[in-house]
């Protein structure tokens, strides 16, 4: 690993460690709040197992947003029977429900068996609602690290360099001085002054062995150091190089989405939206439809970004969150695409998806744990493709796949050929994609 | 008055200042001021001397080049709601069915993401359903019309005349102002006239039975309250480009009904025809190549017969068993002469007046056919009353109807009426015409006399076109109201008695469009839409025909199969009413006078010439004479060589230029030797020459010169049709002559033989076939050896091995291991259509380069089929006749006279021993362990060294970028509409790498990854290359080679497979099968 690299990785590493005291700094922060707590929880829990399909504490969903209800029916009627059965108060004719009805669509609520007590621990937890910290996935450790981008250290290696030449030169200049104070003193000419280039010169021509060895050693550097650089040109991802991540008209949270419910995540399966993926060479962008699967409901974020990012997605699907309409005037999502294979490589993501049963991670990174914006984690280089399929092992024998038990049995039935190759392919007890033809210029090229 | 009035540039001029005026001559200044700006003092000072130049320079360079690394940014729009058939990714097909007025077929459309790019027939429903291959046969110009929907010179939307060109309107302006003007015609009296190619929609029948109803004759309406008779009349008329009214009249005359029968080619041990093309052209063709290929099959000896007597050599004539070259106007004669042959023996009357030398030449036919009585058919292809009446007393004497010939469940095709259209012509000249109302027929540019039609044209008060091209009809129109291509369309079809066909849309109309029934519905008042229509039309029919549970199950059924079969017909007996001493005196008439009788063909590639507009078609070379982008004289080459004509033709070749005047009409075309074509005849194929005049016919039909001018294709052969009686008649005769000059012509094989190679072509009479042992017509080849394998003691030249025990390389272990992808190819069964060519076209995004650069030999088909035709020469000939060995090659060159012809598809063989590969220096062509020679474009550095090493010449070079504006006349692939047919799967290759046939390497990893995804074994047949889908004959089969249960296994290991070229010692995945000719006389070639 070059040094920026490990440079790169030590100065990640410290900063990751400064957030996470932040973070932790933060979540202790929430402890003090001025509620009762007891009924506070005991309203939550009546809220989440009545309430939460169609209503939110803090905003208009299906219904009315809780928060303030208790205010807003004040002096108006009685909302603990409305809150029971509200088609049957709407009998009684009470001016305030009938308006409450008539302005959410004529929307019937489903009656409610709860107690007085429960009604109120809900309108308690509804007044008092605080939205919960995030966590894991929340946006303090989210806050935007940059790219891991290598190249950003090298202005400090300029510095440095530049310091060590500075230091050098004026060392020299003091070595100089001090020689010709000896000279005057020896009653000598003072030495000539040389420019630094014909000092060096002059070392070289007295030292040919020694300048001959470092002049090859640096031309080999830098020749390398070229080669190592042309490498990279046009490629983004994997270790060595930056990953791409380029800003996106929406700025999706995939590990929000996809993380693990353990951290406060939604855990949702990557080919619920990427439904392509088993089915297709495209995983596919998924249409803004499947968004609204779950945003038709959720229309607010975790923070005021992501709040209005779901905006960005009612524009797309032409939906009036207002209304609860679809107005007909759809504006499509002009992503920027992350993963660029060239035109000339084929890459099925279904092969390898529904085949071979690779998790999206292997190749797309830990896209569910620490990116926040989907970033290109992987160099997509054929060396990088080449190099799994020559490590992977393909089962022939003993899966319920017809097609490799067929490919298997006509290995094993051929004596000549086929054992002699199976020999071959085994010597490293596996059969690998490569040893299959997965090395081969058509599986991917046509 | 001359005028007076002086302009002036400026007030100089104007004062005629003469120090101003000075050296106003000169455009520059004559003496440029360098050596002052040089010597101004202030360069003095410059320090940049060159070196310093050289180094802004580099850097600027270095710097630009620099800043180019940057990866472009590349936009992802998804859908904002998917569609739920669409994955992108994975294709869709749909069923639907072709119909142009000459071609049907039930087909399947693949589509992605939403845009149609491949064509195939429908494999198991529909009139061209082979059921017992399991496939629907096509042709080339039906897998080809997927291009035509992406021609961006199509009318994109309705378009009115005005002052000499047309202008741009909205439906509602049109419609209102046909509807408009239609009422005002039919209430002044003036008749109506839909003229259409043939109808065989039901529901478009209704659809123009709603316009008759309302602007129709004697109904009474209501208007304002007041009774108001409606005077108007709405005829329909029906014109077929090329006429089958000779046939149908003549159906009428016999047995009472004017219509084409249904044809079965399986049920014919004989079959003869007398210049009928039926494998490309006559009739129904994708019923009969896929019949006329299931008999074709010497295994078993179900072959039948196939005689041929025929002035040019057509395609079927290639085929036939028998071929005998007969002049134009012998054809009748010949006919009457096998009536009266079969007339003795069946005890009927005969006609009298055939020839002797006739009726020599069909005495064996007639035995033939008698002792096949019930199980042969004969057909002729001349569009004459007379000769079509002979032709069915033959069948009816043979007993052939209710077997081989299908009256009662007739064909609903062809039922253009000449003799109506000759009155339409009148009529309008008479301006007794009041509208005309067009769809699906071109009469300014396919009537014998286009120009008269055009004349009468401009006399109708309204004449509307459903064109979608401004073409030599629709641009004398009024307004042109384009119809969608029919791939946006929805309609319904009766092919035959009982059988429905749909077809469904698979893209939304392209352009602002709409279909013309749409619009015949729209003007009509109806307030229903087509398909509405459609679907009341069938709920009818389906009511009355299906045992349906529910109307919209058997709709969706039908919509999903394509095909609703309603019923068969039943057998009616039938009794022959025709007259035939009068039709033997019709079909004795001479074609006209003249040194040369002329022929008028339809060529394979191009039909009848509506869509000569599109390139696939146009560089198809033709299945004879391999001349592609051109039509030309067909002539005998001892024709030629009296008249001093240039009988090879080549890249520094040119043709020879002839005037061929028919009458009053001239054509200049190039003259092609056609080996087989009957000397003192000449055949000139119809459907080219469009856009003469610059209408805008779309690309490849017409292309433009360096000052755009118009150049057509060929020249338009219609106006040399003539009417003959009732019907229009494709023979004439005329005068020919050399003009001096020349013509250069793009053709893809100069080579008119195989040489007596058998390596190459083997062949073999059906009778060796049945009773010979394998080693007497298909011996593989040996190499004498250095060993006593014989055991005789001896080493000599009688030690031999196979040539398979030879190995130079290597071998790559694929013999049964892991998928081994093969392909064999029957000649017997391949009738030389190129069908396969242009679905190869279609998949692999082949570019179209046009003419000149197929005459440099670089056209780029990975495909191509290679034709021989038989010499007369042979070694034992020049052996009896002492003749030296190059003279007997260079006769061995030239063909015969009488030739029999082979077809041979050759691709890359994907030789498992490839010479491509060794020497290749970048490795761009390598094996894989799936026996597929592979070529991958990004390491090709373009040496060219792999495609001198290959044996068979199917490798391709990208000698330009083709999908530049340098070829965007002629490459589909260059404008932003055509490149919407590209297959996605497939890389478009690049200027400088060599390309070849990859196997459909896409299709095979696809299929590949379907049969893991599904975990079972790759299905034998799931897995089909282009040209074996696209193949109407089943002549070319793929599969897995390692499969032993595989029909290609099967094949290739059978006692006719062989490989082209064996003693090469390349070991090819690909096989041919033995051509076997049911012929009595040994076949030509003899095997040893």
């Amino acid at each position: 690993m070059p040094l920026p690299a490990r440079f790169s990785r030590v100065f990640t590493g410290l900063f990751h460690a400064v957030l996470t005291l932040l973070l932790i700094a933060s979540l202790s922060g929430l402890q003090a709040q001025d509620v009762d707590q007891a009924l506070y929880d005991a309203g939550e829990k009546v809220f989440k197992g009545n309430c939460a399909s169609c209503h939110k504490p803090d905003a208009n969903m299906t219904g009315p947003a809780l928060k303030g209800a208790r205010e807003r029916w004040d002096g108006k009627g009685d909302i603990y029977a409305w809150i029971r059965n509200s088609q049957e108060y709407l009998k009684t004719g009470n001016e305030y429900a009938n308006k409450l009805f008539e302005e959410w669509n004529k929307s019937v609520m489903t009656p409610m068996a709860l107690s007085d007590e429960e009604i109120d621990a809900v309108l308690y937890y509804a007044d008092n609602y605080a939205p919960p910290a995030p966590k894991g996935g929340g946006d303090v450790a989210q806050a935007p690290t940059g790219p891991t981008d290598a190249g950003s250290l090298w202005p400090w290696m300029l510095v440095l360099i530049l310091l060590f030449v500075v230091v050098a030169l004026s060392l020299t200049g003091v070595k100089k001085s001090l020689a010709n104070a000896v000279q005057e003193a020896e009653g000598r000419e003072p030495l000539p002054d040389r420019t630094f280039v014909q000092s060096v010169q002059e070392w070289a021509w007295n030292n040919k062995g020694l300048a001959t060895v470092i002049g090859l050693a640096v031309t080999v550097w830098v020749v390398l150091a070229l080669w190592n650089f042309a490498w990279t040109i046009g490629v983004y991802g994997g270790d060595e190089v930056a990953h791409y991540r380029p800003e996106q008209p929406i700025a999706f949270n995939h590990t929000l989405h996809a993380g693990s419910a353990g951290d406060g995540n939604l855990a949702i399966n990557c080919q619920y939206c990427h439904s392509g993926a088993e089915k297709s060479k495209h995983a596919g962008i998924p249409s803004a439809n499947v968004c609204m699967n779950c945003h038709q409901a959720v229309n607010q974020g975790r923070t005021e970004a992501g709040t209005a990012d779901i905006q960005k997605i009612y524009a797309a699907v032409g939906w009036d969150p207002e209304t609860m309409k679809y107005t007909g005037e759809p504006e499509p999502i002009r992503w920027v695409k992350v993963h660029n294979l060239p035109d000339h490589v084929y890459f099925p993501h279904d092969a390898h998806v529904a085949v071979a049963k690779l998790e999206c991670q292997e190749c797309h990174g830990p896209i569910d744990k620490e990116m926040t914006v989907a970033e290109q984690w992987a160099p997509l280089t054929m060396g990088w493709c080449i190099e799994c399929h020559g490590d992977k092992a393909v089962k022939l024998a003993g899966t319920d796949n017809g097609y490799y038990e067929e490919m298997h049995r006509r290995l094993i039935e051929n004596e000549k050929l086929g054992h002699r190759e199976l020999k071959k392919w085994l010597e490293d007890e596996k059969v690998t994609v490569k040893e299959l033809g997965g090395w081969e210029c058509a599986k991917c090229h046509y | 008055m001359s005028s007076t009035k002086r302009y002036w540039k400026d007030l100089a001029e104007l004062h005629q200042d003469p120090e101003a005026l000075a050296g106003r001559e000169n455009e520059f200044p004559t003496d440029l001021p360098i050596d002052q700006v040089l010597g101004d003092p202030k360069f003095n000072g410059a320090t940049t001397g060159r070196r310093d130049f050289l180094k802004f320079l580099g850097f600027s360079v270095s710097a630009a080049t620099l800043a180019a690394c940057e990866t472009p940014v590349v936009k992802s729009i998804p859908y904002v709601n998917k569609p739920e058939e669409i994955t992108p990714g994975v294709a869709t097909w749909y069923a639907s069915t072709y119909y142009d007025g000459d071609d049907y077929a039930s087909i399947l459309v693949k589509t992605r993401e939403g845009r149609p790019i491949h064509i195939m027939g429908n494999p198991r429903h529909g009139l061209n359903n082979d059921a017992k291959a399991g496939k629907g046969a096509i042709n080339a110009r039906i897998n080809s019309s997927v291009l035509a929907l992406y021609d961006s010179e199509r009318v994109k939307g309705p378009v009115m005349r005005h002052e000499g060109g047309f202008m741009p309107h909205s439906w509602e302006e049109a419609d209102k102002a046909i509807m408009g003007k239609l009422d005002e015609l039919s209430k002044a009296g003036k008749r109506i006239v839909v003229l259409t190619g043939t109808v065989i929609s039901p529901a478009t029948r209704q659809a123009i039975d709603k316009l008759k109803n309302r602007f129709g004759g004697s109904t009474v309406e209501q208007e304002d309250g007041l009774e108001v008779s409606m005077g108007g009349r709405v005829d329909h008329v029906q014109y077929d480009t090329i006429s089958y009214a000779g046939l149908t009249r003549a159906n009428k005359a016999c047995f009472g009904k004017a219509v084409m029968p249904s044809y079965d080619l399986t049920k014919a041990d004989v079959l003869v025809s007398f210049g009928a093309d039926f494998l490309s052209t006559w009739g129904n063709t994708t019923e009969h190549t896929w019949q006329y290929a299931q008999r074709r099959k010497p295994e078993g000896g179900h072959m039948n017969r196939h005689w041929q007597f025929e002035a040019r050599m057509s395609l079927t004539g290639a085929n036939a068993d028998v071929r005998v070259p007969t002049l134009p106007s012998a054809l009748p004669k010949a006919i009457i002469a096998l009536h009266d042959h079969l007339a003795k023996k069946a005890g009927a009357s005969t006609v009298g007046g055939a020839s002797a030398e006739m009726s020599e030449a069909t005495a064996k036919v007639a035995d033939e056919l008698w002792a096949a009585r019930g199980k042969s058919l004969v057909l002729a292809g001349a569009n004459d009353e007379g000769v079509q009446t002979l032709v069915n007393h033959i069948n009816w004497m043979l007993g052939n109807y209710g077997q081989s010939i299908d009256m009662a469940g007739h064909s609903w095709m062809k039922q253009g009426d000449d003799a109506a259209m000759d009155r339409l012509v009148q009529d309008l000249n008479a301006g007794k015409v009041g509208a005309i109302l067009l769809h699906g027929v071109n009469p300014v540019y396919s009537l014998p006399d286009g120009a008269s039609f055009a004349a009468g044209l401009a006399k109708a008060d309204l004449s509307v076109s459903f064109s979608g091209h401004a073409d030599e009809t629709a641009s004398h129109c009024a307004w042109i109201c384009p119809d969608n291509h029919y791939l946006e369309s929805w309609n319904d079809l009766m092919p035959r008695v009982g059988h429905y066909a749909l077809a469904q849309p698979v893209i939304s109309p392209l352009f602002n469009t709409r279909q013309w029934q749409d619009s015949l519905l729209a003007w009509s008042g109806a307030d229903m839409g087509y398909h509405q229509l459609i679907k009341s039309t069938w709920e009818a029919a389906m009511t009355n025909y299906g045992s349906m549970t529910s109307f919209e199950n058997a709709w969706n059924k039908a919509v999903h199969d394509g095909v609703f079969h309603a019923y068969d017909a039943e057998a009616v007996e039938l009794t022959f009413t025709g007259d035939l001493s009068g039709a033997a005196k019709q079909a004795a008439l001479m074609p006209g006078q003249g040194t040369f009788e002329v022929e008028l063909y339809t060529s394979p590639a191009l039909g009848n010439g509506l869509h000569a507009n599109n390139p696939w078609l146009q560089e198809m070379p033709d299945p004879l004479t391999k001349v592609t982008w051109d039509n030309y004289v067909c002539m005998a080459p001892s024709d030629m060589e009296q008249l001093g004509l240039q009988t090879y033709l080549g890249q520094e070749s040119p043709a020879s230029l002839v005037t061929l005047s028919v009458g009053d009409r001239t054509l200049e075309l190039p003259a092609v030797p056609l080996p087989g074509q009957k000397p003192g005849s000449v055949s000139v194929a119809l459907g080219y020459g469009r856009g003469a005049n610059g209408e805008r016919v779309g690309r490849a039909a017409c292309l433009s010169d360096d000052d755009g001018n118009p150049v057509p294709v060929g020249r338009n052969a219609y106006p040399m049709t003539r009417m003959s009686g009732s019907a229009v008649s494709y023979v004439t005769a005329g005068e020919l002559t050399a003009t001096g000059g020349t013509y250069p012509i793009g053709i893809t094989q100069t080579h008119l033989t195989d040489m007596d190679r058998h390596s190459v072509v083997k062949e073999v009479d059906l009778k060796t076939f049945l009773t010979a042992d394998k080693e007497v017509y298909n011996h593989p080849h040996e190499l004498a050896v250095h060993e006593d394998v014989n055991g005789d003691g001896v080493v000599d030249a009688r030690d031999k091995k196979s040539v398979l025990e030879f190995d130079l390389w290597n071998a790559h272990a694929v013999e049964g291991v892991g998928h081994r992808w093969g392909m064999s190819i029957d000649l017997n069964s391949c009738i030389g259509c190129g069908a396969c060519i242009t679905a190869c076209n279609s998949e692999n995004n082949i570019p179209v380069v046009g003419k000149d650069e197929v005459r440099r030999s670089r056209e780029m088909h990975w495909m191509r089929i290679d034709r021989y035709y038989s010499s007369d020469m042979t070694k034992e000939r020049a052996q009896e006749e002492g003749l030296g060995k190059i003279g007997m090659y260079l006769d061995m060159e030239v063909p015969s006279e009488k030739p029999s012809v082979v077809f041979m598809p050759v691709m890359c063989q994907h030789c498992n021993h490839a010479p491509c590969e060794t020497v290749c220096p970048v490795a761009a062509t390598t094996h894989s362990n799936e026996g597929l020679n592979q070529m991958t474009y990004n390491r090709c550095i373009g040496t060219r060294y792999c495609a001198n090493n290959c044996p068979y010449k199917v490798r391709r070079f990208n000698w330009f970028n083709y999908v530049t504006e340098k070829f965007g006349e002629v490459n589909p692939a260059w404008d932003e509409v055509g490149r919407m047919v590209l297959n996605p799967d497939v890389t478009v290759r690049s200027r400088g790498v060599i390309e070849k046939c990859s196997m459909c390497v896409q299709r095979i990893q696809a299929g590949k990854i379907a049969a893991k995804k599904d975990g079972s074994p790759v299905k034998d047949g799931d897995i089909q290359t282009a040209c074996s889908s696209g193949c109407p004959t089943s002549a070319i089969t793929f599969g897995d080679l390692n499969d032993e249960g595989s029909l290609v296994r099967q094949l290739a290991t059978s006692d006719r497979a062989y490989h082209m070229l064996e003693e090469v010692g390349v070991q090819p995945n690909v096989n041919y099968l033995v051509k076997v000719r049911n012929t009595e006389e040994a076949a030509h070639g003899h095997h040893a």
